[in-house]
């Protein structure tokens, strides 16, 4: 699409999302505009942006585009756990998330095999409990239970990732084994730990169809990687995808192992200081819909932070190029005014054959603290270098670094490898 | 309105807005608000004191005891006990298997209870000895005739249920209790958790053996349980657990027990929040008794009749307002997902209800098939936010119902 016809999409989601539904129509008036206001980019940007709260308030009568329910065929309907539990309840359609989802695997030629005319892939799931919507934390329900309608398997895991017992692991290995998936979608971290228990108990995790991953949820480390990689070995094709519950897939990564942004299913921006940035510069993450007959989302602020690239991939793929950066809520915040992103601390940790987990946590006076999981190849120097890096990358403010067996999950069953209570309370 | 001497400013948390909406807190059954009276004297405990009670003769601990024991006879004349017939416990549920254990029954010991009984109430006596559960009619009243069959059995023990968490039905227990002494020299243990923070009970005139309750469903803190025992009952009764504050003497060969209630109470306990059931029994008594009665009445009855008036919903217990609480559990049409609308009633409409088998599953069952959704008042709800609560259900339930035409 060239950019003239993209714009003109974005101008028909804003009248559509005007003329039907109740919260954006007041959104727009309360900044005495109208749709026929917005005739360029120039003009969009005096939009304000909508948010989660919008969206969650208005839910399902405001935001919810007339002539629909969350009865009408194809509407999925969820309630995420959110992210530090700014939880979410709302519904896309069914065919929205398959176009979308099309759109980002397309950049990665590794998954090209993976949708067979006539046929759906198999697809398991191990991810924090509650971003599916079946009961899969206890352990107690069946494999029947935790089948959605799209015919996704829930694996089971308790909510304290760290904390799962023995049979519930055991039990997701041989779900597995019995589903013969085509395709796992995975949060990393809890893949990487259902890993070390495969590699501990002398099983492997394998399917006679050929087996797929796509890692989402939470940022991928790259330790979360090293042990996927280690223990899957390097035929399985790893996709780390960018997406969000309400929105389905914003980008992938391609098989060159670039992040792309969909820009073709939705217009983005990267937005600071409610400008757009240059190219090589973090922006938040703003997306509008196109085309979304069920909830039209207009400059729908994410809460995500990227680089914009401005580069081209030797993977051919037009989508543009970012560097995943974080949520705003997460990133370290330090006394000479410099933010370090949850991305450029996974650079510095790197992907540390000692370590098995680690999470940063930044407490309100600023104070950080580097907890890890060393794992069976860890050696101190090692760690020392690494203490090192942390130190200089974190400076000025204080570090402790602390080995530990143990680390918690957040209590919607995330594990997030780096938060910051200092952001968190100023994003309140 | 509210009840005179009540304001819906003395509970700050009825302040609270999310994503800038006021709430509106409809599930009183499972935890009342505070009032800043309550939450005041807690703060002045920890920041004034802090100290432990009962075991220094530092001035500090003899302050916080003074202040401790001061509550309990507060809470003990409250329900017209002596001080010294109040266990304070962690909450009801550990009240009720203190006497559930207590009694030392043997392990095929006959017990009547009842099917609307909190799990509470049914679980420890399941545990004890042989329990058959009265049956409830299709309103959830208590089928008495079967009630009294059960009696000629003869029980050790008979567990009541004051009041239903589910049906909001007010049980005739001084009849019971009646009917209970003239045909056996059972225990009589009454759970009055859902309904003493709506209604004054003497446990004299009641003639109760034990009753129990909870002082965070009546604007307490929540960690304080009550158990009241009649005093040659409560003196028999085996402590649940042992350990320190609870002896007199230990010594290589044994140990003795201190008087009650305090050979229950092992163990530092809630101090602050005990300290704080002070302010909430004055809180409550200085409320003029009849007005709290007819906003009670006006509360249930805008609950009965949007139940009745509201598509979509049954209503789980009597079709009336008579002896029930402000209280009403709604089942939803099949096929409607409980859970995600009280969900999206509370992110979307800011009404905070219950869903679930509201730790009553038998009955949940028995009477609604499954999951219901709960909506239970108290004296700082007002009709009109009642009246918000089912317009809000009614428009929710459109967006979950069928198709409508006009997509694009």
């Amino acid at each position: 699409m060239t950019d003239s016809t993209v714009f003109e999409a974005v101008r028909n989601e804003i009248a559509y999302a005007f003329e039907n539904t109740v919260f954006f129509r007041k959104h727009m008036e309360d900044s005495g505009l109208r749709p026929e206001d917005i005739k360029s980019p120039e003009d969009f940007l005096r939009l304000p942006p909508t948010s989660k709260p919008h969206y969650r308030r208005n839910f399902p009568a405001g935001v919810l585009a007339k002539g629909h329910t969350l009865n009408s065929p194809h509407v999925t309907r969820f309630q995420s756990s959110g992210t530090s539990g700014d939880r979410l309840n709302s519904a896309i359609l069914a065919y929205d998330l398959a176009r979308r989802q099309a759109t980002a695997l397309g950049v990665n030629h590794r998954f090209d095999d993976l949708w067979r005319p006539g046929s759906r892939p198999r697809v398991c799931r191990f991810a924090p409990p509650n971003c599916s919507d079946v009961e899969c934390a206890t352990g107690f329900s069946t494999m029947e239970d935790r089948t959605l309608p799209d015919g996704t398997l829930v694996l089971t895991v308790a909510h304290d990732l760290l904390a799962t017992p023995e049979w519930q692991v055991v039990k997701a290995l041989d779900e597995i084994e019995l589903y013969q998936p085509d395709l796992l979608v995975v949060d990393p971290t809890h893949f990487a730990f259902l890993t070390r228990w495969a590699r501990r108990l002398g099983r492997t995790i394998t399917s006679p169809r050929t087996l797929h991953m796509v890692c989402g949820y939470t940022l991928m480390t790259r330790v979360a990687r090293r042990q996927i990689e280690d223990f899957m070995g390097p035929d399985l094709p790893i996709g780390d995808m960018i997406g969000m519950s309400e929105l389905g897939y914003l980008g992938f990564e391609c098989h060159h192992g670039s992040r792309h942004i969909n820009n073709q299913d939705f217009y983005v921006e990267f937005i600071r200081d409610g400008r757009p940035v240059e190219a090589g510069e973090m922006g938040e993450l703003y997306v509008t819909t196109m085309d979304d007959e069920l909830v039209p989302r207009i400059r729908y602020a994410t809460g995500d932070y990227f680089t914009p690239l401005g580069s081209t991939c030797g993977c051919a793929s037009d989508l543009p190029v970012v560097r995943v950066e974080g949520r705003d809520a997460h990133m370290i915040r330090l006394a000479d005014g410099r933010v370090v992103t949850p991305g450029a601390v996974d650079a510095v940790v790197g992907d540390a054959p000692g370590i098995d987990l680690y999470k940063l946590e930044q407490d309100r006076t600023g104070a950080c603290a580097f907890r890890y999981v060393a794992g069976s190849e860890a050696r101190a120097e090692d760690a020392a270098a690494l203490g090192l890096r942390l130190t200089r990358a974190l400076a000025p403010n204080p570090l402790r670094i602390e080995a530990v067996d143990y680390l918690a999950g957040e209590r919607s069953g995330k594990f997030q490898p780096c938060v910051s209570h200092r952001s968190a309370d100023g994003a309140r | 309105m509210t009840v005179r001497n009540t304001s819906r400013d003395d509970f700050p948390a009825l302040r609270r807005e999310i994503d800038g909406q006021t709430i509106c807190y409809l599930d009183n059954a499972a935890t009342t608000l505070k009032p800043r009276s309550v939450i005041r004297a807690i703060s002045e405990y920890y920041e004034s004191n802090g100290a432990n009670i009962h075991r220094g003769k530092h001035w500090l601990s003899e302050e916080a005891s003074d202040a401790y024991e001061a509550s309990r006879v507060l809470i003990a004349g409250h329900i017209g006990a002596a001080a010294n017939e109040v266990v304070l416990t962690r909450n009801t549920s550990e009240a009720l298997n203190l006497v559930a254990s207590g009694l030392d029954l043997d392990p095929d010991a006959y017990i009547v209870g009842a099917l609307d009984a909190h799990h509470s109430q049914l679980l420890p006596w399941r545990r004890t000895g042989r329990l058959e559960l009265t049956r409830v009619d299709a309103h959830g009243r208590l089928d008495r005739d079967h009630f009294r069959e059960l009696l000629r059995g003869r029980p050790k023990a008979v567990a009541l249920t004051h009041c239903s968490n589910v049906t909001g039905v007010v049980h005739p227990v001084k009849e019971l209790i009646a009917e209970i002494r003239s045909a056996c020299d059972a225990t009589i243990v009454l759970d009055a958790a859902q309904s003493l923070p709506h209604q004054r009970i003497s446990v004299r005139e009641l003639d109760l053996d034990f009753l129990a309750f909870s002082m965070h469903k009546m604007l307490g803190p929540t960690g304080v349980g009550c158990l009241y025992g009649r005093s040659e009952r409560l003196a028999a009764l085996r402590p649940l657990a042992v350990g320190g504050g609870m002896v007199d003497w230990v010594d290589l060969d044994g140990s003795v027990d201190r008087r009650t209630p305090y050979k229950f109470e092992t163990g530092t306990p809630a101090i602050a929040s005990v300290i704080g059931c002070a302010a909430a029994i004055r809180y409550l008594e200085a409320l003029d008794a009849g007005e709290l009665h007819q906003h009670e009445q006006d509360l249930c009855a805008a609950l009965v009749a949007g139940a009745l008036a509201s598509p979509g919903v049954r209503l789980i217990g009597p079709p009336d307002q008579n002896d029930r609480i402000a209280l009403a559990s709604l089942r939803l049409d099949k096929g409607v997902p409980t859970g995600e609308v009280a969900r999206l009633l509370s992110d979307s409409y800011g009404f905070m209800v219950r869903s679930g088998h509201m730790c009553s599953q038998p009955l949940a069952t028995e009477l609604a098939g499954g999951e219901i959704l709960r909506v239970s008042a108290y004296l700082y709800n007002e009709v009109s936010e009642i009246e918000r609560f089912y317009q809000a259900l009614e428009e929710l339930l459109t967006w979950m119902g069928p198709v409508a035409a006009g997509a694009r």
